[in-house]
């Protein structure tokens, strides 16, 4: 194995090679203090480089009862897996149903539409939901909000959240005991574990989506992280678009990464732009056609007459299908009701 | 360590005398650190210590060696060096034993999709690098998919590399139903437990643990047995590891190149197809390319797009390289 497959900067790369290590094995004998005087470098970033090599120097020497790539999962072992796997609900059960019974975990799900189409809402309303309590079908978890428009209404979400909770002493379990043992479920509570953060600029967004992997192992309650949105700074003063590709590249699998790792939702909002397309303009989603490959599931909300609708534009294991939705002062509710009670008002 | 005196340690034919002599017809033995396993890097950096040996004719050095008292010795240890140094390159084939080996070892695998192995007469082709470009959602995750499934069934090891959460167990048990006979019963319920258990998913998120991977791959390949063979390796997507590294200078150039060889290599030695996808970008005036770039373009041997009318349901697919079929295109759900 080459020195060249190693994850270390350019400069001490070129300095390994130009000294004659080339080679993970000419490291893997040679004592820090030796390599540090090869490379005129301090000790203690020879000790770091020395430990790099080691890690990946160690793969190849295995036993062979071991599996043939460590840390791979069968796909019997990932059904079972998922047999167990909670999903987030959108509080709109047809939408729920056109992702598979909502937000599934492990995955990055994007939400797309025009403005004013509900995904900031769609945002405040997961925020809320994921942390519906296990005893009444949730997750029980945390909710980070990435907020990059500044566009997140802590009143909308205490009104969303007091829906919430609302609904759930409704249709929740019965009993007086039971409710009674759960005195955590207030809507200020549910405001409370929502982790909040505003970023101001692209450089902000990317310093922040590296250093989850931390925050999030110190939380490990988190379930879902929502992003609104996150096209906001990378439309803005963008003169190098190859620039841009590589960093939304990476910021994206720096997202895949954590939600596989730490078996949680991640929920983006993007927004829409319009794309020249067989001799007219059409609406697509923004950020180019790199970005769509990047996330696992899209969704596409759109006007129909005057209902909203969601349709499920890509998905590994979900067929195309679109469902409405409305957004009513508790927060997304199915379009159905909605209907109803505009037609009681009428009447 | 010089080349000859590290050689010593394993062959004690290669003594201080043999070095000696060497070393008096200008055979450079003591310039550079050598290990048997790199060879080639050797040879980059001090290519004319090996050159220096293979050019010398070699009648002159064995008539030199005749003169000398110890002939016999000083022989022999020529024609170690000279085994050692073909142990190092892969054995030469002639075109009927490439055949052969191609006939016998090289098998195509059926990816189960009736258009796709009726566009490549057959399937994929164990040995080959087969690339799947096409746009957002036009199916590349289900070729994929359906061909991890199909050949779990028929013959056995996949390795499923995914970069975007997208192995859905849920589909590939509905892929699998499809493909099974459709009576329930126990040797049913055995057959997909033995195909889940076959196809192999690992999460991979950047270029370095990609290679991690492979070389972990590569180094327990030599050891797997027969029935658990691997025989289809799968990278889903790949260019969403490379597109981060590209751009930034050469050295991300130089990753690409470099996995596209350890994937061809694997799959020439331990006869298995590999199969990658590759998404397509805008080119100015708004029609689309495969990404990855021009030097990319020459690392498959297989090279097909994915293409999906807007609003219908029906997937097309056509040749964009291929080493044996002509272009052509063929639909497919």
């Amino acid at each position: 194995m080459e020195i060249n497959t190693l994850p270390i900067s350019a400069s001490t790369r070129g300095k390994l090679i130009s000294t004659g290590y080339t080679s993970l094995s000419s490291l893997s004998s040679i004592s820090p203090s030796r390599l540090a005087q090869d490379l005129r470098i301090q000790e203690s970033e020879a000790v770091e480089i020395l430990k790099v090599a080691s890690v990946n120097c160690g793969v190849g020497n295995s036993d062979g009862t071991r599996a043939i790539v460590a840390g791979a999962q069968t796909a019997w072992d990932m059904l079972h897996e998922e047999e167990f796997a909670r999903r987030i609900t959108t509080s709109c059960e047809e939408f729920d149903q056109i992702l598979g019974g909502g937000i599934s975990l492990k995955e990055v799900t994007e939400f797309g539409g025009v403005p004013g189409i509900g995904k900031t809402q769609m945002g405040i309303q997961l925020a809320v939901n994921v942390q519906i309590p296990v005893d009444y079908g949730g997750l029980g978890g945390k909710a980070i909000y990435i907020d990059t428009e500044g566009s997140f209404m802590v009143e909308r979400a205490l009104q969303i959240a007091e829906a919430c909770v609302e609904d759930l002493l409704d249709n929740g379990p019965a009993r007086k005991d039971f409710r009674a043992s759960q005195p955590n479920l207030s809507a200020k509570n549910l405001l409370r574990d929502i982790f909040y953060f505003r970023v101001c600029s692209y450089t902000e967004q990317i310093a922040l989506v590296n250093y989850l992997e931390k925050f999030i192992s110190e939380h490990k309650e988190v379930k879902a992280i929502i992003v609104d949105s996150v096209t906001f700074h990378f439309r803005q003063d963008f003169q190098d678009m190859a620039l841009r590709t590589r960093l939304l590249s990476n910021m994206a699998l720096k997202l895949m990464q954590l939600a596989k790792k730490f078996n949680l939702a991640v929920v983006l909002m993007n927004q829409v732009t319009t794309k020249y397309c067989d001799g007219s303009f059409r609406l697509t989603l923004a950020l180019g056609d790199s970005w769509s490959h990047t996330c696992t599931n899209r969704v596409i909300l759109y006007w129909e007459g005057n209902e909203r609708y969601a349709y499920m534009d890509k998905s590994p294991s979900l067929p195309s299908a679109s469902a409405p939705y409305a957004v009513t002062s508790k927060g997304i509710r199915s379009s159905a009701s909605n209907c109803k009670r505009i037609k009681l008002m009428q009447a | 360590m010089g080349l000859l005196k590290h050689l010593e340690r394993d062959f004690p034919i290669i003594d201080s005398d043999f070095q000696r002599f060497c070393a008096s017809h200008g055979i450079l033995s003591d310039c550079f650190d050598f290990t048997q396993f790199h060879l080639i890097l050797a040879l980059a950096i001090y290519p004319h210590a090996v050159e220096d040996f293979l050019f010398h004719d070699l009648y002159v050095l064995a008539a030199f060696a005749e003169a000398q008292s110890t002939s016999e010795r000083l022989k022999q240890g020529i024609t170690q060096v000279l085994t050692i140094i073909d142990g190092q390159h892969q054995t030469w084939f002639n075109g009927m034993e490439l055949l052969e080996n191609h006939q016998r070892r090289k098998r195509v695998l059926r990816t189960g999709c009736v258009g796709l192995d009726l566009l490549l007469e057959g399937g994929l082709c164990q040995g080959q690098l087969t690339e799947l470009v096409g746009p957002s959602s036009s199916g590349k995750t289900q070729v994929c998919l359906q061909a991890a499934s199909n050949v779990a069934k028929d013959i056995g090891g996949v390795v499923f590399i995914d970069t975007g959460n997208s192995v859905s167990p849920k589909r590939i048990v509905h892929l699998v139903n499809n493909i099974l006979d459709p009576t329930p019963g126990e040797a049913k319920n055995r057959m997909f437990e033995r195909i889940m258990r076959c196809i192999l998913c690992h999460s991979v998120f950047n270029i370095f643990s990609l290679f991690n991977v492979l070389h972990e791959l590569e180094a327990n390949l030599r050891l797997q047995s027969e029935e658990a063979r691997v025989q289809l390796i799968i990278i889903d997507s790949i260019s969403s590891l490379i597109t981060p590294i590209l751009g930034s200078g050469s050295h991300g150039h130089a990753l690409m190149i470099s996995v596209g060889i350890l994937l061809k290599k694997l799959a020439n030695e331990y006869d298995i197809a590999v199969l990658v996808t590759n998404h397509m970008v805008g080119r100015d005036g708004g029609t689309l390319k495969p990404a990855l770039g021009d030097s990319w373009k020459s690392i498959p041997n297989v090279r097909l797009l994915l293409s999906r009318v807007s609003g219908d349901n029906k997937c097309s697919m056509s040749i964009i390289k291929h080493p044996s079929v002509c272009a052509r295109k063929q639909k497919m759900r």
